[in-house]
């Protein structure tokens, strides 16, 4: 699939993170290249969601190394490129699905030939697009907040915990944004528990302790 | 990091070298600290003459006026200190910041409390708003804000920072503070007491005067090291060093 | 709910101090002020409270836009629903306090330059304190020394007209200083909000 000349998306070296000077995780090694997905394992408490952040440029680097694209990695290099979606889906539970699309829209831009309505029924809120999303399933609003996904022109998707709160159907359908993330040259970090069944070739693994 | 550093600063910055350091200059500092501030306050309220106005009440600018002088010096070091904590991520300096603060505030305190002392013999009332106490008061607001926001995190590092940015404004603060004050107290003509006035101090006041001051600056220096010592074990407390002084003092400990 | 609880400290003063015209048109300006900014830090800790309890704050600060700016019109709208339904009861107030008419315009040019200060100064404030829980009596702590300036030169410009003196120079200072922390003020409140979510 890649080739191992090009340039990595997103490479880690000895990456570590200190709070109060005890280490949460690491020293981690990785690579991430364009058009693969990585599984972040590890128990309650090893640091994936703080990797996750990290990654995200939400929490600083003070010790190791990380590049994005080759370079030493900054804020505004990749400004726009990483989507991140954590526990808190970063949804106004006043506005609707579809007012949450336009601000994440007014913020990163959106790809091609998508717009809200599209996305929101791909992801199988039709119907629900005016509906405020206090009133919203726990379900349904992790729904509304994976609409982002489909609607910004993210290159790394930084996902903790996609598959929480989900039915079956959600969960095959964080599967198929995920295929489909991938086969077009995308790259997602993705945090779970449970086991995953992804098919679309086999995740690099990323544990998070030995 | 810069080159013009000089190299035996660099290393100074590392906590364990500055905790040895520090625990050595202490002493002295403290011991100087309590001489001359013995000389002082001998020289201040015994030898010094009796003021023609005041009588003896004014001796307590022996302590007023040093602690004053102390409450903006600490909060210019601290400010400093913060400064440097934000850009270049110094742990050393973020407990110089933080351990300066309750120094500071005590010294405000104390500048208050000796002021509102003095202002009753001399004004009639404990407390005037006089543009230097209300200043003074608003300095103390200051140290208390910034003492606060660093014990409201979580993370004391965290915190250290968030701390330093609230120093950093309210070094910017703390003239246009004096500024206002002194015109708000012109505006509403309130009692322009002047302190020390345009008369000359003599010689037999100055001397005690700024022996205090040193001693108050010696006495600040031996108090910062000592808490930057505990601060640094508390920081660095997963760290070998502090591990080989942990069991080092309980083998010595067994030992006697 | 800021303009409640605006009017009910005015509506106290007078049962606190006697209804003594003279007395009451003598504080009334510094009063509205007073009460105003009170209102303000009560309504001031709510600025980002929601965005970061629902996760879009982290999804600002990674947005690719300067932060500053997004900062500033948040600060902006803040300012809109909470300071200026202030300015508009203040009248009110001060004519519930007999505030001489010809000084009422004074104060309100006073109150539109010292409440978007408060407001910019305020969010500084409010976002070093975002990663903390505790911080309704911290913010008032660290906010005091930042309004004392503004709270004299505004309650200074209303004192000086109603004694029938120039005002004109507070109330520039006051001009002054809003643009200044028009421009710096969303900076260091973007500054402070990465510090305290430690980014």
């Amino acid at each position: 699939m890649t080739s191992a000349h090009a340039i990595p998306l997103l490479q880690a070296r000895g990456l570590s993170f200190l709070r109060a000077d005890e280490p949460v995780f690491g020293p981690l090694d990785f690579t991430l290249h364009p058009g693969e997905l990585a599984l972040v394992e590890g128990d309650n408490g090893s640091g994936k969601t703080t990797l996750l952040r990290q990654l995200a440029g939400l929490l600083h680097v003070d010790e190791g190394e990380l590049q994005w694209r080759g370079q030493p990695w900054n804020r505004d290099a990749c400004a726009g490129e990483v989507l991140f979606l954590g526990h808190q889906l970063g949804l106004k539970m006043d506005m609707s699905p579809r007012e949450n699309l336009h601000i994440a829209a007014g913020l990163h831009g959106a790809r091609d030939g998508r717009d809200a309505a599209s996305v929101l029924a791909e992801v199988g809120l039709a119907g629900y697009e005016d509906e405020p999303v206090r009133r919203l399933s726990a379900g349904q609003k992790k729904r509304a907040a994976l609409a982002r996904l489909l609607l910004l022109p993210a290159v790394l998707w930084l996902l903790d915990e996609p598959y929480a709160n989900l039915d079956r159907a959600g969960i095959a359908l964080v599967n198929r944004l995920l295929e489909a993330h991938v086969a077009g040259r995308g790259a997602a970090l993705v945090t779970s528990h449970g086991a995953v069944s992804f098919h679309g070739g086999e995740p690099k693994r990323i544990r998070m302790h030995d | 990091m810069s080159k013009w550093i000089p190299l035996w600063l660099h290393k100074l910055g590392s906590p364990p070298i500055f905790y040895r350091f520090a625990g050595t200059l202490r002493p002295w500092f403290l011991a100087l600290a309590l001489i001359a501030g013995a000389i002082g306050l001998y020289g201040g309220l015994v030898l010094a003459p009796a003021d023609y106005q005041q009588g003896d009440a004014y001796r307590i600018i022996f302590i007023h006026v040093p602690s004053a002088w102390m409450g903006l010096f600490i909060y210019g070091v601290m400010a400093v200190a913060s400064f440097i904590a934000l850009v270049w991520r110094i742990k050393l300096a973020e407990a110089v910041a933080m351990e300066s603060a309750p120094i500071g505030a005590a010294f405000t305190f104390i500048t208050l409390v000796t002021g509102s002392l003095w202002g009753k013999p001399m004004w009639g009332t404990w407390w005037t708003w006089d543009a230097r106490l209300t200043s003074e008061l608003v300095l103390l607001f200051l140290y208390l804000g910034v003492i606060g926001l660093y014990h409201a995190f979580e993370d004391r590092r965290q915190g250290a920072r968030a701390a330093a940015f609230l120093a950093i404004i309210g070094i910017i603060n703390v003239p246009i503070v004096h500024f206002s004050v002194n015109w708000w107290n012109t505006l509403h003509q309130g009692s322009t007491v002047r302190i020390l006035g345009p008369s000359k101090i003599s010689m037999d006041m100055l001397w005690p005067l700024l022996t205090m001051m040193v001693a108050t600056k010696l006495y600040y220096v031996a108090s910062l090291f000592g808490r930057v010592r505990a601060d640094l074990l508390e920081l660095e407390g997963g760290k070998d060093w502090v591990r080989r002084i942990a069991t080092g003092e309980q083998a010595t400990g067994e030992q006697a | 709910m800021p303009v409640l609880y605006a009017l009910i400290v005015a509506t106290l003063f007078p049962f606190a101090l006697g209804p003594e015209d003279a007395l009451l048109q003598r504080i009334a300006g510094g009063v509205v002020l007073v009460t105003v900014l009170l209102a303000m830090l009560l309504a001031l800790d709510a600025m980002f409270r929601s965005d970061i309890e629902d996760g879009s704050l982290e999804q600002l600060v990674l947005a690719p836009q300067p932060l500053a700016l997004m900062l500033g019109m948040k600060i902006l709208a803040h300012w809109f629903t909470t300071a200026l339904p202030l300015i508009v009861i203040a009248p009110l107030l001060a004519g519930m306090l007999h505030l001489p008419v010809q000084v009422m315009g004074v104060l309100m040019l006073a109150l539109l330059l010292a409440t978007p200060m408060l407001s910019l100064l305020g969010a500084v404030l409010v976002a070093l304190t975002a990663g903390t829980r505790r911080s309704g009596m911290l913010l008032a702590l660290m906010l005091l020394p930042l309004c004392v300036p503004v709270v004299i030169f505004a309650a200074g410009a209303v004192a000086a007209a109603q004694q029938g003196l120039p005002w004109v120079a507070p109330i520039a200072w006051l001009g002054a200083a809003l643009v200044l922390a028009l421009v710096l003020a969303p900076l260091a409140c973007a500054a402070a909000l990465r510090i305290a979510l430690d980014a």
